[in-house]
């Protein structure tokens, strides 16, 4: 290991006493979890690391340990989550030019259950990365709900469901993510964040009377009950804070060029079972930016035209469909979508 | 003439020998198979804790200081039968005893285990009471050390003390510049539910296991200064701090249930709570324990947020810290924590220097 030297360790501090002692911060602080928007992000879904998880599932956990070890210095390929954080972090550095004390900016943690001895690797990909991830939590294979909550995550992204699905269970919004295809540009000055509705924004009640009672009792139901809001799904609370942070950017006039902006893109027939959708939207005080009512078109060539940084459906139907063409897709495992097969369509594959 | 003399003179041993012999083979064969024996103190890791951090004292402390010694003594012999209730490191000793358990198991001949010590400035009388109560709650505590008012440190050293627990700060404090890895508990009012298999010990990281030469700099040069230093220097490893080697005992005795493949139900699990930032200051501290040949099972590296959120969910036996600030947060939520008086995070409370010149005039 390189060990410096007295001089070099006496140079550091007489370069010291030159600079300026009141110049501002170079790293910001990061913010008080209860003021935050933590998004919490696993490992595997930030960086690509399929390679180390094969050896991990093939050799065992002492085989991954060296090879991690010996390619500490080497940073890993970007993830599938990892244009969503990059984008998080450009929106961050615009609320900071707006509001330079305020703590209402995103946080990203790093939650995952590597041992600490894959830290070092992480924290050099992260800073070969330039990204602003402070704080970790590595639990060194225990489960990570618990410190989940104690950070009051907004939103878990993990590649590995079992986790995904606990967190869900436990009313944090969590979504498991998948890599694309191909790799689609996106945007790199705008957040771009396309939700499903039902069971995902919204309860799954509406599709448990479509995959029982077939579509046009669907609709009716969804007419007579109009002005009922739906209930609300696992990440509505998540567009709840993305709304909040829109808000401290339409405050200071940029409602056109705010860097975030939210879709709703549902398979829902706009004429049949829209109105609802919309009003319930409208009761919890949200608003997406764009809504895109597909009635049951295929949602993965509208989403390569939005060119989201992430797209959260229920149905693996979708999720796959949506990775083929490009976008970076996250399953949100709740609702009945998630149980059997169905017997209407044959758009709805067994899952 | 006495059986050794005729036995010497050559003579055959007639029956009244036989029946000596058998008797004494029996007590020889006999092994106390209810309590084991204690280890040597060179094996075992040993932890010496104070009577009042075993049990709840806090009323007969009330005794002694209102009303003087010899009605103290005289309040303890009357309630003798009576046990103490449980005290702030009771858990923490009665999750050293579930380890000590399932090492037995595992390794019947071995000494390496853990030998708790009970060292108090009570006087030997109140000895009764304290070794009813260890009866009562089945505890293991076979050696006592009843200084009668004189400083432990000296029995401390004699034991070879892997980690000192008291109420009393100063007595930690002199433990500590002894090189005794000690710490000071504090009363806690509501308590978690604690897990009854897994002990659960929470370091953290500056001033505790390592020195504290990273916080002088954050103290007196700010948050920059640190995190160019900490990178600058990231390859040279931290100097060792006050809780290193009970860690280092810790990873011993976890090393032999791993040897046994009991990685995953381990008894034991160490945790790194640290307010370093990962990316900024958090690879020397890994590369530190790296060089030290330490392992730690869980690192969270909290860049600034509070401890106390984050340690209801490890729910440890035990936390130790060397600023009051963190210990007061995880205690607010019902987090047992000790604390650990070394360094420069003494002199500063909630972030401003404290000005000791003044108390001293």
């Amino acid at each position: 290991m390189y060990k410096p030297t007295v001089k070099e360790m006496h140079s550091f501090w007489e370069r010291k006493e030159t600079c300026n002692p009141s110049s501002p911060s170079k790293k910001p602080k990061p913010p008080k979890p209860q003021n935050a928007i933590t998004i919490a992000v696993s490992s595997r879904a930030l960086f690509s690391m399929d390679l180390e998880q094969d050896i991990y599932e093939q050799q065992g956990m002492e085989a991954y340990l060296s090879y991690q070890f010996q390619h500490e210095t080497e940073p890993f390929a970007p993830g599938p989550a990892f244009p969503f954080i990059k984008a998080v972090e450009a929106v961050n550095a615009k609320l900071r030019e707006l509001y330079p004390d305020g703590e209402e900016l995103f946080d990203v943690v790093l939650m995952t259950s590597n041992h600490a001895h894959v830290g070092l690797r992480l924290i050099n990909s992260i800073n070969h990365h330039k990204l602003f991830i402070e704080r970790f939590c590595m639990t060194g294979g225990n489960s990570p709900i618990g410190y989940l909550k104690a950070y009051h995550a907004n939103l878990y992204l993990s590649a590995d469901s079992v986790k995904v699905r606990e967190a869900i269970e436990e009313g944090i919004a969590a979504a498991t993510v998948f890599s694309p295809g191909k790799i689609s540009e996106v945007p790199e000055t705008q957040l771009r964040v396309a939700f499903d509705g039902d069971a995902v924004l919204f309860s799954d009640e509406s599709e448990r009377i479509y995959k029982a009672h077939g579509l046009d009792k669907f609709f009716e139901h969804e007419k007579a009950h109009e002005n009922k809001p739906l209930d609300h799904g696992p990440l509505k609370g998540f567009l709840e804070a993305l709304g909040k942070l829109q808000q401290k950017f339409y405050a200071k006039g940029q409602r056109m060029d705010c860097p975030i902006r939210t879709y709703l893109v549902t398979a829902r027939s706009a004429a049949s079972s829209g109105t609802r959708a919309l009003k319930t939207l409208r009761s919890w005080g949200l608003e997406t930016d764009e809504a895109l009512f597909l009635a049951g078109a295929p949602k993965g060539p509208m989403l390569q035209k939005i060119r989201p940084h992430i797209f959260f459906d229920d149905q693996m139907f979708h999720v796959e469909g949506a990775a083929e063409l490009g976008t970076v897709a996250a399953h949100v495992p709740y609702g009945i979508a998630q149980s059997g097969k169905f017997k209407f369509g044959e758009q709805f594959r067994q899952v | 003439m006495s059986r050794h003399e005729r036995v010497q003179k050559g003579g055959q041993p007639n029956s009244d020998e036989k029946d000596w012999a058998a008797v004494k083979a029996l007590y020889d064969d006999l092994k106390t198979t209810k309590k084991p024996r204690p280890p040597k103190p060179s094996n075992a890791v040993t932890i010496a804790v104070s009577s009042r951090t075993l049990f709840n004292m806090v009323k007969e402390r009330k005794v002694f200081e209102d009303e003087g010694l010899e009605r103290y003594v005289m309040h303890q012999l009357e309630l003798e039968d009576q046990p103490f209730t449980p005290g702030v490191a009771f858990p923490f000793v009665k999750a050293l005893m579930n380890v000590n358990a399932r090492l037995r198991e595992l390794y019947p001949d071995s000494e390496e285990l853990f030998d708790i010590v009970l060292v108090t400035n009570n006087h030997a009388q109140v000895g009764v009471r304290l070794i009813n109560s260890i009866n009562y709650y089945d505890l293991t505590i076979e050696r006592f050390c009843m200084t009668g008012g004189e400083s432990p440190i000296g029995y401390l050293k004699a034991y070879m003390t892997n980690l000192y627990l008291s109420k009393d700060s100063k007595k930690v404090q002199e433990a500590i510049e002894e090189g005794i890895a000690s710490a000071t508990m504090f009363t806690c009012d509501n308590e978690n539910e604690l897990s009854d298999t897994q002990l659960r010990v929470a370091f953290d990281g500056d001033a505790v296991l390592f020195s504290d030469e990273s916080e002088i700099i954050v103290k007196e040069h700010g948050l920059d200064t640190f995190f160019e230093h900490e990178k600058e220097f990231e390859n040279k490893p931290l100097a060792q701090g006050p809780l290193k080697c009970f860690l280092e005992a810790l990873g011993k005795l976890q090393r032999k249930f791993y040897a046994k493949n009991q990685r995953i139900n381990c008894p034991v699990r160490t945790y790194l709570v640290t307010a370093r930032s990962a990316a900024s200051a958090g690879v020397r501290v890994l590369k530190t324990l790296r060089s030290w040949g330490l392992e730690i099972d869980e690192a969270l590296f909290l860049a600034g947020a509070p401890k106390g959120p984050l340690l209801i969910k490890i729910r440890p036996h035990i936390f130790f810290d060397d600023q009051m600030f963190h210990i007061e947060g995880a205690q607010e939520l019902g987090t047992i924590a000790a604390h650990v008086p070394y360094g420069i995070g003494q002199k500063y409370h909630k972030g401003k220097r404290i000005d000791t010149s003044d108390v001293e005039k």
